[in-house]
């Protein structure tokens, strides 16, 4: 989703600023001169690219977006002419959060268009209404875009019903995709054996905790002295994170009441149950076996299977631990009002967090917070066998690919007329390119680093991050999207609609008003409802496309 | 639609000079030949939208247009045929006719939406399903949750009024900087929903930081939690809601209350009466006209509640917080089950319309007794 | 609500004590009563505003007054280029606010017109006429109106999409001009035409005596002392269509789009920027305000119109 890791720069550079240094420029040159420069040309270039605006010099803007775009155009040019598509005219569809999304992709695409001669149009959404405008608009025949930004998520909707365009080869060239992490390389790159998405995002959730909570002393004391397992230490499993939890209600750390993990208990469209899924990979995603969410042959829900009944007994059994309003608690709230305002020990959420955490200006916790990937289990369920297993390599893990990422995808409505298909294509992949992506993920763009050359390191000391806070993020993400267990969201149509109605009985489950088997049991009824709804064959093969299976 | 015969004003007075029977006879004419033009355009698209017939227009743009033609034809052939009664109709058939125009096809479709399964990943599209939307309904635990906290919600209004009521009367007093009190007064029925629910509701009355939670420390509530329990979170939104609202009848009941002859209250008080006694014998059956209008406009806004919801609660905890809309809005929004979605409407339409023409029977029982 | 009356008894030089202070008693009650509710009615606003000016440390702090709790910075204005230091930048984002105020504009304005104008004709029929259409009187054509208002907005959502794009008036002023008028319609009839109840009927009559046809006797007798409820109907109509979100998000896309739209957004998976949505929210709510001070007297009187005289 988000990556704010900018202002954490900035923050840095603000002190240098105050210990006499003379700030981006500055902070360029002591980078140099420590020669964490790599010496050939295309690192020369993406390391000039990492100066606009330069930390220090406030939130880039749309000026700065602009200068971005004109920089990463050689791509461009090497396979279009100028004025080429003169007289096309594109609409783009996408997001408009504040200073992300569309924002971004309108700075970024000026220069193209000034290259190119073609014109975009744009329709900007707010979150809100993303899902609901994209399947009414499929539904009713009204797709009046020809670009989209779209979550892998909705591919089954968008794909599996033809709306799309197959990627031309000469794309997948210029945007360089050998250099996609793993897991956003085929199958999950790709729908149904063809590639449609323009990556420009990873999402995946990792485990958030507070540095101060686990090298506390006192807590170390009081943890020994009431039999707890082990040292006091950061969590590595579910059955850690529930005994810390406890552990942790009426202490104080810093003055400050303490709390353990943090469970968004709220709906939030869908997305909540998210927090739900972190919670049960670890024991519903067995390494045998692709599937964690449903069969592959069937589409039977396996969210009341024990694995998952468990991760919901989980969080009933430790809310009465957490703060008194979790109960009204959307992940928002637990991101943005509770954890990096300083209430609670543990959060698991996309990478946004941690690159908010460290803004000690905007937030209350400061440099106090660390990151893991998504907690593990001691034991593993096997749907297959109906047993838990225990693994001989230790505890399960299994990071929750939430979401997927972001993509640029280009409609099938643009196929018929060949220059509008190569300028509609020719802008995604702008969009897309290897070095644009590089600045998307070192400042705030609403994107999350998903190559695996946005991972070296040096690159980001040089434009100005503090070297152990961002090694310790990057590895989190960089771990989780190479996991070889990682839980993959399945790509079917609808998913959203599974989702909310799950939230919905996940409510009534955290209320106290039904059971944790019978609520359950209640969605896996909504969801087999929903299956037939949308068509059980169909959803079938869909569900083993998103595989690969 | 073509087949819409026109208002007919009922002839009780006097009506101006004998129309011609020329006139008639061109009046007739030319409501036909607007209908059959009308009937063309539309004949020759629907068959052009099947693939078939002589031509075929990009959209039904050319059919709005024919209607249009048609609806001032129709006027003016009032006019031509029926002199002054047709004058007269002429006031209502603008409104009617746009009305009719915009809601007749969004209302058809929706009443045929609501007998479908279709839910919008589905690729077979729309399934004609008979009465299982209904059957679903009547097991739906949300949905009558839903009812049932719309019950608490419709009531509230009540509360909203007294209220409103207090200000009006408050701002009708001989008072000083009137003019800065009744814009300040004003100002929150200004404000969306969206900002209301955002800048007051996730942040003013934030449990950790917001001013709100602070003031109700110090007041000794020691956990503020506007949201966290089924009630305090039906009487938050309650409390925004009505926030935003109650301006609304209260411009309203003051223009009543302004509107009021000062005279009679006078004689009130030259009879001795107290302001309380004046207040319930004069004032509050003067006003109950207004009251009425009030109330019933507040309570058709109420029982569309939703953004508010959406925003603070999304209906949570378990639904306690759910008014149908926003139950809706999930269903229909969040699920894409637009044909169920439709159902629950439909159904709260017919409840709705089912209240509303009690509660106005009742009103105009009430209010004939009264006064 | 403390109950208070009317308080308009006009300073009596022969009142004895206990009646002084009983008075004064009232007075102070009234004062406190109308402090009491500007203040629950403008610090939500003030909150507002101020947080405009605030980071998000200040804003989780809860700090409340700029110079005192916290430094106030241009931040919420700066995101939308109307900071002091950016307001002669080139800014897409301000561009983008102000395309959409002038669409909110137009489409909010023209659709209010619209309404005050067919409604208020159509409620002096329903006040004057008796009309007859199948089955239904007066009584069940104004309930025909008010219905119109019933429906939650949200079950019209897919009808109106393929309506709009079977007449090609998706993504258009002129759909969305139309489609607010009609979610107006009902209230400015209902509005009007208590107001045209209040206007004797003996005004009517007197100037077709005087050789006035019926729509003579509308635009010249009645139109005029209608006048400010028209003006009132028309704000009230206005304010409604100003903050109308639901319709707008689904039926525009760049030519037609208004502000609402644009404040929503501020939230997303990410939190929310407060500083940009309290900006957003003060600007689209300024102009309300304008209005408001300029034309508060027509609302009040206008409501009030021929009445009482």
């Amino acid at each position: 989703m988000k990556s704010h890791i900018y202002e954490l720069a900035m923050q840095a550079s603000r002190r240098q600023v105050l210990k006499g240094m003379a700030g981006a420029t500055a902070l360029a040159a002591g980078a140099a001169t420590l020669g964490s420069f790599p010496k050939d040309a295309r690192a020369d270039f993406r390391a000039d690219l990492l100066k606009i605006p330069g930390v220090g010099a406030g939130s880039p803007t749309d000026a700065d977006w602009q200068k971005v775009g004109e920089m990463c155009l050689n791509a461009t040019k090497e396979s279009i002419k100028e004025g080429e598509f003169k007289g096309v005219e594109l609409t783009f569809m996408g997001l408009n959060n504040q200073n992300q999304h569309n924002f971004l992709y309108r700075g970024f695409l000026k220069p193209w268009e000034a290259y190119t001669g073609a014109k975009i149009t744009w329709i900007d959404l707010a979150q809100a209404d993303y899902n609901p405008r994209l399947q009414q608009a499929i539904a009713t025949g009204t797709v009046d875009f020809d670009i989209i930004e779209m979550g892998a998520p909705f591919e089954g909707d968008v794909c599996g019903k033809g709306l799309a365009s197959v990627m031309p080869d000469w794309v997948a060239k210029q945007i360089e995709m050998d250099d996609y992490v793993d897991y956003l390389k085929a199958p999950v790159g790709t729908w149904d054996g063809k590639t449609y998405r323009i990556s420009c995002d990873g999402d995946c959730h990792n485990f958030n905790y507070r540095t101060d909570y686990f090298t506390d002393e006192a807590l170390a004391k009081a943890w020994k002295d009431g039999g707890g397992q082990g040292d006091w230490g950061v969590p590595k499993t579910w059955q850690q994170v529930q005994a810390v939890t406890k552990f942790l209600k009426g202490k104080q750390v810093g003055g400050q009441d303490a709390f353990g993990y943090l469970d968004p208990c709220k709906g939030w469209g869908g997305f909540g149950f998210y927090f739900l899924g972190s919670r049960a990979t670890a024991y519903a995603k067995h390494p045998d076996d692709k599937a964690w969410l449903f069969d592959v042959d069937n589409m039977k829900p396996r969210i009341n299977n024990p694995a998952w009944v468990r991760a919901i007994q989980d969080v009933v059994d430790v809310l009465q631990y957490e703060p008194a309003d979790q109960i009204n608690a959307d992940p928002g709230t637990t991101a943005f009002q509770q954890f990096l305002a300083g209430v609670g020990g543990m959060v698991s959420w996309w990478g946004d967090v941690g690159s908010n955490a460290k803004t000690s200006d905007s937030s209350v916790i400061g440099d106090v917070v660390g990151f893991s990937i998504l907690p593990g289990s001691d034991d593993v369920y096997n749907a297959k066998t109906g047993k838990w297993d225990k693994l001989a390599s230790g505890p399960n893990y299994a990071p929750n690919m939430a979401y997927i990422g972001w993509g640029v995808y280009v409609m099938a409505r643009v196929d018929s007329d060949s220059k509008k298909q190569k300028a509609a294509w020719s802008a995604a992949a702008h969009l897309g390119g290897k070095d644009l992506s590089l600045w998307c993920a070192a400042y705030p763009s609403g994107f999350q680093p998903y190559r695996n050359s946005h991972f070296n390191t040096a690159e980001w000391v040089a434009a100005g991050y503090d070297e152990a806070f961002i090694t310790s993020y990057l590895n989190s993400e960089k771990d989780s999207y190479n996991h070889p267990n990682a839980a993959i969201e399945p790509r079917i149509p609808g998913i959203f609609q599974y989702y909310s109605t799950a939230e919905d009985e996940l409510q009534k489950i955290f209320a106290g008003q039904v059971p944790v088997q019978q609520g359950a049991d209640n969605i896996a009824a909504a969801w087999e409802k929903i299956t037939d709804q949308i068509g059980r064959d169909k959803q079938v093969a869909l569900y083993k496309a998103s595989l690969g299976a | 639609m073509a087949n819409l015969t026109p208002t007919t004003p009922s002839t009780t007075e006097i009506l101006g000079d004998p129309i011609a029977p020329g006139r008639k006879a061109a009046g007739r004419a030319l409501i036909w030949g607007a209908t059959i033009l009308l009937g063309l355009v539309i004949l020759v698209q629907a068959l052009g939208a099947a693939g078939q017939g002589p031509m075929h227009f990009d959209n039904w743009r050319p059919a709005l247009y024919a209607y249009v033609l048609w609806a001032i034809a129709i006027g003016a052939a009032q006019v031509i045929i029926r002199g002054e009664a047709g004058q007269r109709a002429l006031f209502i058939l603008p409104a009617a006719l746009f009305t009719i125009a915009v809601v007749i096809f969004p209302t058809f479709f929706g009443l045929y939406i609501a007998f479908t399964e279709w839910n919008l990943s589905s690729f077979e599209g729309r399934r004609f399903n008979g009465i299982d939307n209904l059957v679903e309904l009547f097991h739906d635990s949300f949905y009558w949750k839903a009812l049932g906290n719309m019950v608490f919600y419709v009531a509230m209004v009540l509360v909203e009024y007294a209220i409103a009521f207090g200000l009006a009367l408050l701002l009708n007093a001989d008072i000083r900087a009137r003019k800065f009190f009744r814009v300040a007064f004003l100002i929150p029925f200004m404000l969306s929903p969206v900002a209301v629910s955002w800048m007051v509701g996730k942040s003013l009355m934030e449990v950790r930081f917001g001013p709100l939670a602070a003031l109700a420390k110090e007041l000794g509530w020691s956990q503020p939690n506007f949201f966290g329990s089924a009630w305090a979170a039906s009487f938050s939104i309650e409390a925004l809601d009505a926030w935003v609202s109650i301006p609304f009848i209260m411009i309203l009941l003051l223009a009543g209350l302004q509107a009021m002859p000062k005279e009679v209250q006078e004689a009130a008080r030259v009879d001795g009466a107290t302001p309380w006694q004046s207040f319930w014998r004069i004032t509050f059956p003067l006003m109950l006209p207004v009251s009425a209008t009030a109330v019933i406009l507040r309570i058709i806004f109420k029982l569309k509640l939703a953004d508010i919801i959406i925003n603070m609660t999304y209906g949570g905890p378990g639904g306690a917080t759910d008014s149908v809309s926003s139950y809706i809005f999930r269903q229909y929004r969040d699920r894409s089950n637009v044909g169920y979605g439709t159902m629950l409407a439909m159904f709260y339409l017919v409840l709705i319309i089912i209240f509303i023409t009690l509660l106005l029977n009742f009103v105009s029982k009430y209010m004939k007794k009264v006064t | 609500m403390t109950a208070v009356t009317p308080n308009t008894m006009a300073v009596d030089t022969g009142e004895t004590a206990a009646e002084r202070n009983k008075r004064i008693l009232g007075r102070v009650g009234i004062y406190g009563a109308l402090i009491f509710w500007a203040f629950v009615s403008l610090f939500p606003v003030y909150w507002t505003i101020t947080t405009t000016l605030k980071t998000a440390r200040d804003v989780t702090q809860g700090n409340i007054v700029p110079w005192v709790d916290f430094k106030p910075a241009w931040i919420g204005w700066r995101s939308l280029g109307l900071s002091p230091d950016t307001i002669d930048q080139v800014s897409t984002v301000r561009d983008e606010f102000l395309g959409r105020f002038l669409n909110s504009i137009i489409a909010s304005c023209g659709a209010s017109f619209l309404a005050v104008l067919i409604g208020s004709l159509a409620a002096y029929g329903l006040s004057r006429f008796q009309y007859k259409f199948l089955w239904m009187r007066n009584k069940d054509i104004s309930f025909f109106f008010l219905s119109q208002l019933i429906l939650p907005p949200v079950v019209l959502a897919l009808p109106f999409l393929v309506l709009y794009k079977e007449l090609a008036l998706l993504d258009t002023r002129i759909g969305i001009i139309l489609l607010y008028t009609l979610t107006v319609l009902p209230i400015v009839i209902w509005i009007m035409r208590d107001q045209f109840d209040t206007i004797p009927v003996e005004l009517d009559e007197a100037a077709q005596v005087d050789g006035l046809s019926v729509w003579g006797v509308f635009f010249r007798i009645v139109l005029p002392i209608a006048l400010p409820g028209m003006v009132a109907a028309f704000i009230l109509s206005l304010i409604l269509c100003w903050n109308e979100y639901f319709f707008a998000a689904l039926l525009t896309g760049t030519n037609a789009k208004t502000l609402p739209v644009m404040v929503a957004s501020q939230t997303g998976s990410q939190g929310i920027s407060w500083w940009a949505m309290a900006a957003l929210a003060t600007s689209a709510i300024a102009p309300l305000v304008v209005i408001g001070i300029v034309l508060e007297r027509y609302i009040i009187k206008g409501l009030t119109a021929g009445a009482g005289k």
